[in-house]
């Protein structure tokens, strides 16, 4: 270790801190850093093959011989199951392999579970087949809302210990849940101070319950897996996957095998949001039905879920009931939060509230923080772009404003003055002003008390995630071939994030050269280990690693110059375009020195050390940067037909050092874009009296679509925290929490009164202003 | 087998073609639809259920293939022709993520029967252009970053380049929501549109969107 001195800071702000680097670190890109090309706006390098329809999916993939496969799955939410027969299945047209997901006696927990499986000549043939699997099943009862099944009374969901599925998608230090009293199973609690206390004594205090609901990823390309069996001890496998490497692992335990005789290949991935972690989905096996299938029938099997599978089995964002209370002194000093929750992660785990309520206002000595499990016979959840922490920041900052509105106080300020994270501070400052919110909150004011029909209002909201980035996780090798050809490789795989397209940017500022010179070869487990695509993690895990290779190999280039030109490595000068020049005024192109390199390549590895700085602030206390970020939105409603509509988002977000403000910028737009779907269109609707999903598809599950997205302006202020030899830290997490938090601020200011529950649909703003009779939300 | 032919194509009909591609038209409907009317529909009185042959020009070329009558056109295109542009996603005509070109009409595939293009014109993303050779559209698209994962992109293309195409020259005065109203019938995940519509525009050669602000 070396303990080195590094500039740090935001904005105008600038700071010396010293950090331990390892030994072969080479020196930080910290803010004093100059980058020709880390930061531009660098189209992604695999868009020519993405808009001409070349790029290959997992989806598009065909082997010849291969077999499709099809699941089918328990009509009924609870059951056990009696007999299951496939011999007719097996006789039908096109169909090669059977293989029963269920034995007699299993119960059956939820509607979509697998039963059984059969591979057939074509995908069509497969599905037909599994209309003549016999199953008879033993209905039992069932319970799929939250309210009925958190009572002494419902039926029970599990009947043992429930295990948990922790992804790479879920946040490190969540999870851990204690023992299930009858479908309710409580998390660990956060608390500081006494909080019973504090708003006994509070000035005024809100206390109201809020609900979300539960979402789905709706990826487009839906959960789906090719295998083909090497032999009996090796297989070469395509995923839609936003983990090769959990691939592999979850495959090589299964079939027994050495992970090395497993190979991976996701070479493009049609979106993940989390739910695509391992061979499987957390609803069902789908890495063991193809691979089982491919073994028995000796074919290659590829197994694509159909949109409604993937609505219903491979996971989706648990809902919540949040009872919020919060109190200010008579000074406007916040005294106390408390928010309990209870949710449904269907029948599995996860259905958490997030780190805002305990996390952003951190100036309010007073918080409790407790949250359960409530079991229902519902496909299982997952982590979902930053678990927990939408739900969590709705109810909190929708909770704030109305304490705001009552104790008569800006909620801004509130906001400001309770938050001691600079950053976020300084953003909601600037953002304020970027975003006209004094004038703005006038209009509505004065909107309301006109009670116009339109309706604007304006509402902003916090986001809080840590800089999970992981030391060692990935290594990456750096090739320098004498043609003059650099490749970087790693085995980690693209979601849409363009994280191919960065690697090469890291690649060419080291190099000095063009980034469209570089060659990115990812997707692929062959190219040494890496992270999963989860917790916005992926940038600031890969690409210091990129850098420490190809730092490696440019020392081993230098010395070859230095040998060429006569002089020592020292007094070699790298300059652009690769080009290298003694003190002497001897001079080589980068493209003459490779030519010279005594073997065919060069092969450098590199790994990120671990973090070593997290300036200005940490998350949670751990020796990690907090990343910060607010959401400023403007909505317009019409209050006689309920309608909101989304005008614009002001997101200000902090993402370290920027690698490619336009890529970047994309994921914040997809952040917003997902916030505002779920804040006013998306929901998951179960039907009670038959305990299925009544809207598993894209036309009644409603994902927004470009006419229903607000303009949306982003600012990334770049944060130069120290943490590894880049600088660089995730977004895709941090830019989707606050949205629609800020829209149900927005929707309160426009109309005085709140609604507290997502999405925020026409009836519910009419029940609010209460246009329907008997269903009024009283404030 | 029939039956499954006549529920496909029944739906379809039903439904409206125009109102399949674009879905949520901001005008109300005034009798004069972007779209010329369907007439290329060639579909024999009877046919299967056994796999039949039929025949169109698929990116230019002739095609021909042996599917049975219930297939859609998107399965026929991907799996039996390998022509993976036009994705899979909904199967129902929600997405958009299927989209070509049928006689130069913007379609969603997976709500056709591959029968039903017998004799027609197929276009799909492969024809606007290459890699080595990107057509204008195609490489603003690229510029503006309006694709991430990439699984929506294709069809989008289709939506946007019958857009253009429809427009001929009055494409310059092309607004963003027009461009929105082409592609209301293309969902994505992954949150493109803004970039989406700030490349059509500059294809065709509009003034830049007003609002859907880029970074500051
Ligand atoms: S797959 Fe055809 S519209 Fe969705
Ligand atoms: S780019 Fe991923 S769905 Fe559109």
């Amino acid at each position: 270790m070396t303990r080195t001195k590094i500039d740090v800071g935001f904005g105008d702000t600038r700071t010396t801190i010293e950090v331990d680097l390892p030994e072969s670190e080479p020196r930080p890109w910290d803010a004093r850093a100059e980058l020709a090309v880390v930061g531009r706006e660098l189209p992604r390098i695999d868009g020519a093959l993405k808009v001409s329809g070349r790029a290959r999916y997992t989806f598009d993939i065909s082997l010849p011989r291969m077999l499709h496969a099809a699941v089918l799955r328990a009509s009924l939410p609870a059951a056990t199951i009696k007999s299951i027969s496939l011999a007719k299945a097996e006789k039908r047209p096109g169909v090669v392999g059977v293989l029963a997901l269920v034995k007699p006696g299993d119960r059956v927990l939820f509607a979509g579970q697998d039963v059984a499986a059969v591979a057939a000549s074509r995908p069509e043939l497969a599905r037909d087949a599994l209309a003549y699997v016999e199953v008879e099943y033993e209905a039992a009862p069932f319970v799929v809302d939250v309210v009925t099944a958190a009572k002494a009374t419902a039926p029970r969901v599990h009947q043992g210990n429930v295990a948990e599925r922790q992804t790479e998608g879920d946040e490190p230090g969540t999870g851990r849940g204690g023992t299930a009293e009858g479908n309710v199973r409580p998390m660990p609690v956060s608390q500081r101070g006494n909080v019973d206390a504090a708003l006994k004594k509070a000035a005024v205090v809100h206390e109201a319950e809020y609900i979300t609901q539960v979402q789905t990823h709706s990826a487009l390309e839906t959960h789906g897996i090719i295998v083909a069996w090497r032999g009996d001890d090796a297989m070469d496998v395509w995923c839609s996957t936003q983990g090769t490497f959990s691939v592999r692992d979850e495959l090589a335990q299964i079939f027994g095998l050495d992970p090395r005789n497993v190979e991976v290949v996701s070479d493009y991935v049609g979106g993940g949001f989390g739910a695509k972690f391992g061979a499987s989905a957390p609803g069902t096996r789908l890495g063991f039905v193809a691979g089982e299938l491919a073994r028995t029938t000796g074919r290659p099997v590829k197994l694509m879920c159909d949109r409604h599978e993937e609505q219903v089995c491979t996971g989706n964002r648990p809902d919540s009931f949040q009872r919020l209370r919060v109190g200010v002194d008579a000074t406007g000093r916040l005294v106390g939060i408390h928010a309990k929750s209870l949710g449904t992660a269907g029948i599995g785990t996860g259905a958490g509230i997030g780190r805002n309520a305990f996390g952003v206002y951190t100036r309010c000595p007073n918080v409790r923080v407790e949250a359960s499990d409530v079991f229902t016979n519902c496909g299982p959840a997952t982590a979902m772009r930053a678990p927990g922490h939408p739900q969590g920041a709705f109810a909190l900052e929708l909770a704030l404003d109305e304490l705001a509105a009552k104790a008569k106080l800006d909620p801004l300020r509130l906001r400001i003055d309770h938050d001691e994270h600079p950053v976020r501070r300084w953003q909601a400052e600037e953002g304020a002003k970027r975003f006209g919110w004094t004038a703005a909150r006038k209009r509505s004011a004065d909107q309301r008390a006109r009670n116009t029909r339109l309706r604007r209002g304006v509402g902003m909201a916090a986001s809080i995630w840590g800089d999970f980035g992981r030391g060692g996780a990935a290594q990456v090798t750096c090739r320098i071939a004498r043609d003059g050809r650099v490749t970087v490789e790693n085995g980690v795989q693209d979601i849409g994030t363009g994280i191919g397209t960065v690697m090469a940017q890291v690649a060419a500022e080291v190099l000095l050269l063009d980034p469209r010179a570089i060659t990115v070869r990812i997707g692929h487990t062959a190219y040494g280990p890496s992270v999963g695509s989860g917790g916005s993690t992926t940038t600031s895990s890969v690409t210091p690693a990129v850098r420490n290779a190809v730092e490696k190999a440019k020392i081993e280039l230098i010395a070859v110059a230095a040998a060429q030109l006569g002089a020592k490595p020292s007094q070699v000068v790298w300059g652009a375009g690769g080009t290298v020049t003694t003190a002497a005024g001897k001079t080589l192109s980068f493209a003459a020195l490779c030519k010279k390199l005594p073997a065919e390549e060069i092969l450098a590895t590199g790994s990120r050390a671990r973090t070593y700085g997290h300036h200005p602030a940490s998350f949670m206390g751990e020796p990690m940067q907090q990343i910060a970020g607010v959401q400023f939105a403007e909505v317009e409603v019409d209050t006689w037909t309920g309608v909101v509509r989304p005008v614009r988002v002001l997101a200000i977000h902090d993402a370290g050092r920027i690698m490619n403000r336009l890529t970047a910028r994309s994921q914040v737009n997809g952040g917003i874009i997902l916030g505002t779907s779920y804040a006013l269109l998306e929901e998951r609707v179960m039907d009670r009296d038959f305990g299925r999903m009544l809207n598993p598809n894209l036309e009644s599950y409603k994902i927004a679509g470009p006419r229903d997205i607000p303009d949306i302006e982003v600012v990334l202020t770049d944060v130069y925290a120290g943490n590894n030899s880049t600088g660089a830290i995730g977004i895709g997490e941090p830019a989707t929490i606050p949205t629609a938090a800020a829209i149900a601020c927005a929707v309160f200011d426009a109309l005085g009164v709140p609604v507290r529950s997502l999405p925020i649909t026409p009836a519910k703003v009419l029940a609010a202003l209460g246009k329907v009779p008997g269903k009024g939300t009283p404030t | 087998m029939a039956s499954s032919t006549l529920t496909r194509r029944g739906l379809l009909r039903g439904v409206g073609t125009a109102t399949v591609v674009t879905s949520c038209v901001r005008k109300p409907n005034d009798g004069k639809s972007d779209h010329p009317p369907i007439t290329n529909v060639h579909t024999p009185a009877e046919i299967g259920p056994e796999p039949t042959s039929v025949s169109f020009t698929l990116d230019g070329k002739p095609a021909i293939v042996q599917v049975e009558p219930r297939v859609t056109l998107l399965e026929a295109l991907r799996l039996d022709l390998d022509v993976t542009g036009p994705k899979l996603v909904c199967d129902r005509g929600a997405c958009g993520a299927c989209t070509v070109m049928v006689d130069g009409v913007p379609r969603n595939a997976c709500m056709m029967l591959a029968h039903d293009v017998a004799g027609a014109n197929v276009t799909t993303v492969a024809a606007l252009g290459t890699p080595e050779a990107l057509s204008e559209l195609q490489a603003a698209f690229v510029r503006h970053d309006a694709l991430q994962c990439g699984f929506c992109t294709s069809g989008m293309l289709v939506s946007c380049a019958a857009l253009l195409q429809r427009r001929g020259p009055t494409r310059n005065k092309l607004t963003a929501e027009e461009v929105e109203d082409a592609i209301a019938g293309n969902l994505c995940r992954c949150g493109t549109y803004p970039h989406v519509v700030a490349a059509v525009l500059e294809t065709a050669g509009a003034p830049p969107p007003t609002s859907r602000r880029g970074e500051a």
